[in-house]
């Protein structure tokens, strides 16, 4: 029990654990990036468009230190500056060409990843959607909505930052070095004999950080656990007075986490300082050995026959390692940003994998003509394993004909709407509709067969008029108000300033409790389903209200097959026949007449009870 | 912000320490292109010893670059340590503070939020304090260094060199303002989608009872499309900035190129001197770059510390008085005189307690009995201070609870409150949290009393199971029998039972209660609850409705009156009976 749902569970920094190696971690990489494809496939005009640009602006990159060189060797060093400007507007363009071509690369890339990442959304949220009930009993709304809304972003992130012009990079930085080469191939290997030795110890440092970060990740975790803990719990520490020992114990959390960033500082800024120093040793390499080559002492004698080098040349070396360093100090700051995105991409992608435990059968049996029967077949029901809710129900409903059920609380009345609507599937036993199993029904099918009221009226944040008809193109204004008027709801509403246009607030705030109970009224009715399903609120109202509402439920009734969960004495003897729930069965079953001659039963005893409770709520209206 | 600098001046000697490194790290940074240049010209001007000249050069930029790696290390460890130094110290601050919050307070605030704040905001604080200090102190220095030397060698050409610098300027600060007002919009369309979502899945149920999948889809595609709109009005903006950000030291090399070179052969600059204009701006690339990205961490830090702000400066509205009194030891006689109550924020109408008189002499019991909403949970919550009431007072052994040392008064309370918190610890634990140096006797002790006995015999490790976030793996009742077995673990004069045992069924709550006697014997008891059953043993029932006291007497005193309190004790009798069948 309370176990997340399976592959749903993961929280935002926690628990991808330590035992996770390496490798798995590249692994994952891997299915990320290839699941993301899927969303970015219908895009790829837009982006092999963004991807070709990468190489165009690396070219305008690469171009500039060489017209460097060839304006220093041809001109500078020579003293003509004649076509020197010739070789500045090159270099002009180049520039321009950069500044262009980037323009349009984010351009393209963020037009990709806006597009892909909202049909990524749209299929999230349609995915979510579809899920049975129980999933949003497992499940808690803000989880879901992280999914749509920041874990999308943070793919998004991936895009804006940057991210894929790591393949730029790449392309730079190998650019780089086969021009120095062609350039002049000795000077560039001296130039470059310290990469490696820059590796060995990027990598090594890169290792150590890496644990950290790790322990991080695990210790900024347990921060937001015990935060969270503390404060839907801050009551009961003040109450105990435990202010202190919660506050030590906080303190302690939130210094691990500390600790463990000092530590990956340290290893981060080593690092940096490790790849500057490097650049800035390149740059004496170029000097020293360049300079050899100037003067015609080669350093080694094999270099003689390379001939002189000019100190254009140096400095578009010395401009060339400049540009290398770029997207080497750049490089974790991306590789950060991929990582935490790649993470997102998994939560997302665990969710859409989930398939909807209830959902219309490949091949629906056609929908039967509407009579309005109902049937429960010896159904057994339970929420939770071992804890039954329904035991071996049977009952028919003929159509047309008005049920009344009544229970105790906690008899499992209100599992039976749930149920035969497929909220819940049985677990036992089967339920017919029109004489088809719910489960062979096209789901679509049933839902709009059966007109739903349920207790606890839900209402939009939009206006009155779309609360009614729920955003049906096919229900007109004439159907809206129609139905308003048959279940006295148009009284109060005509008398809003804006009428049917009038704005619903959050969960229907701005209405009364027998407002809204008027308004789900109407909604039922403007879908005008042939079965009924209402669940009666228990709320008390005022006697005015009361008696608009008693008279709506019959008209709700009229002319359809009505299954009632009733708690109004008015409904209960109006029934047609009555269920008597009690303990998940079904104990007794006929007319408001015969059930009363039994008065040691449960029925005559829920009756009283009823009586005496509306009594009292009656007494209170008055008071 | 003022705030915020007095954490900074905590750290000021290592704020200070570090601003010295990040110095000597610029100088030595900065002589590298200096050496560079004295190289070239010595060869260019064939110098006889251009070549042993080239070698000390070499030498000089190795070991300057060796050192500032040193250097560099240090400062930036200095720096980023103490942002996390800050970010710690803050965080810890805000949880101290939070914990003199009151209820009220965390009744308004969602908890969603405030995580969001001591995690997310924090965050953007502290990336403000540790990379954004030093970038805000690099570029200027950086900038500042290279404009002096390269103004040295020539006054011109440094001007026409750093002419696009001011243009980046003023590009960042008209595009900035522009994309500030774009993220907002963006951030604004996203919570839109948000709240779209938190509302659609709060009403799945009606939307999948009248079918309207499609027409919700629909909506969340129209708003996904302005997001979307919004974004590609940032992504155009950034693609505006930041390629500029990129290319304005090229530019500067576009000037040093032509207008340099044409120098070079007039003979008015150095080939060197070139080349070292060059190296100069190349330096100057990266810290402009950052540049950019400091913008935007200093805004999102602003914005973060405003609403950390909110927090630090809600002033705890119970607390205790400068010199707060103490009846030692405590007694535990509760008098309620004159006692009113609303909750703050409510007009009076709504008022939820209306003049309230009880009196509960020391190691008698009250209960309480009335209706969900009718104000007799909060009779409870006025005695430890979970709220202070609007009008009349609350006493304990004759002190105002106001003026009671807030932590004595609630050390001689055991509260079992109706919602019961569990800490995702062990049942054992979670006993202890009441009393420290609680024995194991006790402890087994109280869950015989709470009548946990058979249940934890079921459980796989006894008292050492762990109880799950919020205590996910016990049931409703049993969870609450372990808040009750934590109260009283506590050893109170005064215990409080807010409707404590409403997810225990019928036969379990009779037992416990007749556990409980012997507990409640020479203590001052308040059982709150809606049912007869839990207060019928009460030496005083009161029976509330809309915030009055309506009736009260005993048990045997309220049947014979034949009052609302005699018509609950039919029903439940009825409804006892109907359970039973």
């Amino acid at each position: 029990m309370g176990a997340p749902a399976s592959g749903n569970g993961r929280s935002p920094a926690g628990t991808r654990g330590p035992q996770r190696d390496e490798r798995l971690e590249e692994t994952r990489d891997w299915q990320m990036i290839v699941g993301l494809w899927r969303f970015v496939r219908p895009y790829r005009g837009l982006f092999l468009i963004s991807m070709l640009l990468l190489p165009a602006i690396s070219a305008c990159l690469l171009a500039q230190p060489y017209i460097v060189k060839r304006a220093i060797d041809d001109y500078i060093a020579v003293g003509t500056v004649d076509g020197l400007g010739t070789w500045a507007m090159w270099f002009g363009l180049c520039i321009a060409g950069e500044f262009f071509f980037l323009y349009w690369q984010h351009y393209f890339t963020m037009l990709v990843a806006q597009k892909s990442l909202a049909d990524l959304r749209v299929a999230v949220f349609e995915k979510v959607q579809a899920m049975e009930t129980a999933y949003f009993d497992r499940n808690p709304v803000g989880r879901l909505v992280t999914r749509m809304t920041t874990d999308v972003d943070v793919i998004n992130e991936m895009f804006a930052a940057g991210a894929l012009t790591v393949l730029m990079d790449v392309l730079t930085l190998v650019g780089i070095v086969v021009i120095m080469m062609m350039i002049h191939f000795e000077l560039a290997l001296v130039t470059l004999s310290v990469l490696p030795v820059m590796a060995v110890l990027v990598d090594f440092f890169r290792r150590k950080a890496r644990r950290y970060y790790r322990l991080i990740r695990e210790r900024i975790a347990r921060i937001n656990a015990y935060l969270q803990e503390c404060i839907s719990g801050m009551t009961v520490i003040q109450l105990f007075a435990r202010e202190e020992e919660v506050y030590a114990e906080f303190d302690r959390r939130n210094a691990l986490h500390r600790d463990a960033y000092h530590r990956s500082n340290l290893y981060e800024a080593s690092l940096f300082s490790i790849v500057e120093a490097v650049s800035n040793i390149t740059v004496a390499l170029i000097v020293w050995y360049g300079a050899h080559l100037v003067v015609g002492e080669p350093v080694s004698a094999q270099s003689a026959v390379a001939g002189v080098v000019g100190f254009g040349t140096l400095v578009a070396f010395i401009e060339y390692m400049n540009k290398f360093f770029i997207p080497v100090r750049d490089f974790s700051t991306k590789y950060a940003v991929m990582q935490s995105a790649l993470t997102a991409a998994e939560r997302v992608f665990a969710l859409l994998e989930i398939q909807p435990g209830i959902r219309s059968p490949e091949s629906p049996a056609p929908t039967p003509e509407a009579a309005g029967t109902i049937e429960f077949d010896r159904v057994s029901f339970a929420y939770i394993e071992g804890e039954p809710v329904l035991r071996d129900l049977s009952f028919k409903v003929a159509a047309g004909e008005h049920i009344a059920i009544v229970g105790a609380t906690g008899s499992g009345k209100t599992t039976i709407t749930k149920l035969l609507t497929r909220f819940y599937d049985v677990n036992e036993g089967r339920i017919l509709v029109d004489g088809l199993d719910v489960r062979e029904w096209n789901l679509n099918d049933l839902r709009r067969r059966i007109g739903n009221v349920q207790q606890d009226v839900y209402l939009f944040t939009d206006n009155v008029r779309e609360n009614i008809r729920l955003w049906s193109s096919t229900i007109d204004n004439e159907r809206v108000e129609g139905a308003a008027a048959q279940v006295h709801a148009d009284g109060f509403i005509e008398k809003l300033r804006g009428g049917y246009a009038e704005d619903v607030r959050e969960r229907g705030n701005n209405f009364s409790t027998g407002q809204r109970q008027l308004l789900s009224f109407a909604r039922a009715l403007s879908h005008r389903p042939e079965i009924l399903v209402l669940d009666e609120a228990t709320s008390s109202v005022d006697t005015e209200t009361e008696e608009l509402i008693q008279d709506a439920v019959e008209k709700l009734q009229r002319n359809r097959t009505s299954l009632v969960i009733a708690h109004r004495l008015s409904t209960i003897e109006n029934a047609d026949r009555i269920l008597v729930l009690h303990h998940g069965r079904l104990r007794e079953n006929g007319t408001h007449a015969e059930l009363i001659a039994q008065p040691d039963g449960v029925y005559a005893k829920l009756y009283r009870l009823q009586r005496e409770a509306e009594d009292e709520r009656r007494a209170h209206m008055i008071s | 912000m003022k705030r915020l600098w007095q954490y900074v001046l905590r750290y000021k000697l290592r704020y200070l320490i570090g601003t010295a490194c990040l110095f000597a790290t610029a100088s030595m940074v900065m002589a590298i292109p200096y050496f560079t240049r004295v190289a070239i010209d010595a060869i260019r001007g064939s110098d006889t010893d251009a070549l042993s000249v080239v070698m000390r050069c070499t030498a000089a930029i190795i070991s300057l670059a060796l050192v500032q790696a040193l250097v560099r290390t240090v400062s930036r460890t200095l720096i980023f340590n103490t942002g996390r130094d800050i970010e710690y110290a803050l965080r810890n601050d805000l949880f101290r503070h939070l914990e003199t919050l009151p209820q009220a307070y965390y009744q308004r605030q969602r908890t969603g939020d405030l995580m969001s704040r001591l995690v997310n905001d924090i965050g953007a604080v502290r990336l403000m304090l540790g990379p954004g200090i030093l970038t805000f102190i690099n570029t200027p220095v950086y900038c500042g260094y290279a404009f002096t030397l390269m103004m040295l060698m020539d006054v011109r050409l440094t001007l026409a060199a750093m002419a696009p610098f001011p243009i980046l300027l003023w590009v960042v600060k008209r595009y900035s303002r522009a994309m500030m007002e774009s993220t907002m919009r963006t951030q604004e369309r996203l919570a839109d989608i948000s709240s779209f979502v938190q509302e659609h899945i709060s009403g799945i149920h009606v939307v999948k009872a009248y079918v309207r999948e499609q027409a919700r889809a629909e909506t969340f595609r129209t708003l996904n499309e302005q997001f979307k709109h919004e974004s590609m009005e940032v992504a155009k903006l950034r693609g505006r900035i930041f390629p500029f950000i990129r290319i304005v030291s090229s530019l500067g090399i576009l000037v040093v190129l032509y207008y340099g070179g044409t120098l070079v052969v007039r003979g008015t600059l150095t080939l060197g001197q070139l080349v070292a204009f060059i190296a100069y701006l190349h330096i100057l690339a990266w810290p402009i770059m950052a540049l950019g990205w400091m913008i935007s961490i200093y805004q999102r830090g602003r914005a973060a510390l405003i609403r950390l702000d909110e927090i630090l400066d809600t002033v705890p509205s119970i607390r205790n008085r400068p010199e707060p009194a103490i009846a030692d030891p405590m007694n535990g006689h509760i008098v309620f005189e004159g006692v009113e109550f609303g909750y703050p924020g409510s007009d009076e109408t709504d008022s939820v307690l209306r003049r309230i008189d009880l009196e509960v002499p020391a190691g008698s019991s009250l209960g309480v009995i009335g209706r969900t909403g009718s104000g007799k949970s909060t009779i409870a919550m006025l005695v430890p201070r979970l709220f202070d009431v609007s009008g009349g007072r609350v006493t304990v052994d004759g002190i105002d609870v106001r003026d009671w040392d807030l932590s004595r008064l609630r050390s001689g309370i055991g509260f079992v409150p109706q919602d019961p918190f569990l800490f995702s610890q062990s049942i054992g634990r979670n006993i202890e949290f009441a009393r420290p140096d609680v024995t194991q006797e006790e402890v087994m002790r109280m869950i015989e009393m709470a009548g946990l006995d058979s249940d934890l015999a079921e459980f796989p490790h006894g008292v050492e199971t762990q109880v799950g976030e919020r205590g996910v793996t016990l049931s409703g009742g049993q969870k609450q029998r372990l808040t009750l077995a934590r109260a009283v673990a506590r050893d109170p004069r005064i215990l409080v039972l807010d409707d404590a045992l409403s997810s225990v069924d019928a036969a379990t709550e009779k037992r416990i209660l007749d556990e409980l006697e012997s507990v409640m014997q020479d203590r001052t008891t308040i059982i709150i609850s809606h049912r007869v059953a839990s207060v019928r043993l009460a030496d005083q029932i009161a029976v509330v409705d809309e915030g009055r006291i309506i009736e009260s007497g005993t048990h045997a005193e309220l049947v014979a009156q034949g009052g609302i309190y005699a018509d609950l004790h039919a029903r439940q009798r009825l409804t006892e009976e109907l359970e039973a069948m």
